[in-house]
């Protein structure tokens, strides 16, 4: 990265555990021992299969449950201070807008929150819903948009702060996959705009493998990560999806996926 | 919206809209009326749909004014019971002691017969006013707003939750921002179910005495006097103030929450 002044790790996890009902009967140990680090401008998938503790692992960074053991940086500030200071922008895979406000002030939520002015609001929140191209429903209602455009008001609604981090869980996943992978598009165009740092959670290998610089597989009982794959397809295109390199890239996640049973032996994490 | 509601109609086609119902209450009136007259029914037992319009027609100047008594104490009963339970709904909803407090005497609240109350509110208040029947509608508004609007503050979407906590919302904001919000159909379901209540408690706590120019006092004058045309003309009156009361809260609940009884967004 070319940025001098951060000096820190966009994500910094370390030794991270969380165990939910620690000592007790029903005992889940969800995350055991992650490790991660993120560059800031990075885009990095979580992907694993249900129950591997991707979103919880998401939900430690956002500081939305804590941590039982280890610890969570985000530029260099713990994950509650970071909350508070509105270092990251959140999707989830429900849009979860509010009916009862326009698309427009719905994006105006967090400056509203942040006691900005009537004006700028206004002002940000249009420019937010020209960058996901939603011009002109800015005063429909939520319900009067597609899943897809719904979606999109959400990832404008994430960046109205504008936040160095974005997290996102499965924000695609309830999409058809036309709709799906224009919205993959969209949200590189965003990247590259905006110059976030991403995490991403998925369950689609080609989704992790088309949008990450790095595709983090993770594993269940207890979850962990296993294996650490860097992609490198460079400008993403049309054509993209069907280079080879993806093509290898989808293959490298898979079969990290599969290597579970081999996990027996200490797990292979790359040096990150 | 024009054109959703319009296809709507299109699709459930010839049946919907307001003129069914209306010609099946035609039929029934009609049917009503020639089984009197043909089996010669006593009105004590059964008066003629004609024998009560008469009535009602005749009678509706005092009608009005008994209307008018009623639908008083009925209102001032249901902003009193609104008010009422809202305070109680957002005090359960905020601590959680209250809701273990309040939710238990709630329904306690709504097993007890609140009308057979009032001749006890009669002596406890001026039996010659209007307070005690104000009361006893209060009482009986209070429990579904109450139910209604607690279940709309706490029934809010977990990932709703996830997203105010991610923008460090206080609990106060969230309860303005979010929780407020949802809670407004909610409220309305509530008012629609307490508002024709209002007016039926405000009548029936009429026949326990008291100042007699209310819908129900008139309709026990009425029927005491063996004047059954009567009786039930102010009957119906009684049931048009009940549905003007529903009417409004349904007008009012369209006019101010237009994304009500729309498919919500996830």
């Amino acid at each position: 990265m070319s940025s001098v002044q951060t000096s820190h790790q966009a994500v910094d996890v370390q030794g991270l555990w969380k165990i939910f009902n620690e000592g007790s009967n029903n005992e889940v140990t969800a995350l055991s021992d992650i490790n991660l680090s993120v560059k800031p401008g990075e885009f990095i998938s979580l992907i694993g299969p249900s129950g591997c503790g991707k979103s919880t692992l998401l939900r430690v960074i956002g500081d939305l449950t804590g941590a039982t053991r280890g610890e969570v940086f985000i530029a260099g500030e713990t994950a509650p201070v970071a909350r508070e200071k509105q270092l990251y922008g959140i999707a989830f895979q429900q849009a979860a807008l509010f009916d009862w406000r326009t698309v427009r002030r719905n994006v105006e939520l967090p400056l509203e929150l942040q006691g900005l002015g009537k004006k700028e609001r206004r002002e940000r929140a249009l420019e937010l819903l020209e960058l996901v191209q939603l011009s002109d429903f800015a005063e429909h209602r939520p319900w009067e948009l597609s899943g897809g455009m719904q979606q999109r008001v959400a990832i404008a609604r994430s960046l109205a702060v504008d936040p160095p981090l974005l997290l996102m869980d499965e924000p695609f996943g309830a999409l058809d996959e036309m709709t799906r992978e224009r919205m993959q598009n969209e949200l590189l165009r965003i990247c590259q705009e905006t110059r976030k740092t991403i995490i991403f959670v998925t369950h689609s290998i080609p989704e992790a493998v088309y949008l990450s610089d790095r595709v983090i597989v993770m594993s269940p009982r207890p979850g962990r990560i296993t294996h650490t794959v860097p992609i490198e397809l460079g400008e993403r295109n049309e054509d993209t999806r069907e280079t080879d390199t993806f093509y290898a890239g989808v293959t490298a996640v898979r079969e990290a996926l599969r290597g579970r049973s081999a996990s027996a032996s200490p797990p292979r994490i790359e040096e990150l | 919206m024009s054109t959703q509601t319009a296809a709507q109609s299109r699709r459930t086609g010839r049946f919907s809209g307001i003129w069914p119902p209306i010609l099946i209450a035609v039929l029934f009136l009609a049917a009503w009326q020639i089984f009197v007259v043909a089996r010669d029914i006593q009105p004590y037992l059964l008066p003629a749909p004609s024998l009560i319009v008469t009535n009602f027609f005749t009678d509706l100047s005092l009608m009005w004014a008994a209307a008018f008594y009623t639908g008083t104490t009925a209102f001032l009963g249901l902003v009193l019971g609104t008010v009422l339970g809202l305070v109680m709904a957002l005090l359960a909803s905020r601590f959680i002691v209250v809701n273990h407090l309040v939710t238990p005497l709630a329904a306690g609240l709504a097993a007890v017969p609140i009308i057979a109350l009032t001749p006890i509110l009669n002596n406890m208040f001026n039996i010659t006013s209007r307070t005690p029947r104000v009361l006893v509608t209060m009482i009986i508004v209070l429990f579904p707003m109450f139910v209604n609007v607690t279940r709309g503050l706490l029934q809010v979407k977990p990932v709703q939750l996830e997203l105010m906590r991610s923008m460090n919302a206080h609990p106060r904001t969230t309860l303005k921002v979010l929780r407020i919000p949802n809670a407004i159909p909610f409220f309305f379901t509530g008012l629609k179910v307490a508002a024709p209540l209002a007016v039926i408690a405000a009548l029936v706590a009429e026949y326990f005495g008291g100042p007699q120019e209310g819908l129900g006092s008139r309709i026990a004058s009425a029927a005491a006097n063996t004047a059954y045309g009567r009786a039930w003309a102010y009957v119906v009156a009684s049931i048009i103030t009940g549905l003007i009361f529903y009417l409004v809260v349904v007008a009012v609940e369209k006019w101010t929450t237009p994304w009500t009884g729309r498919t919500r967004s996830t």
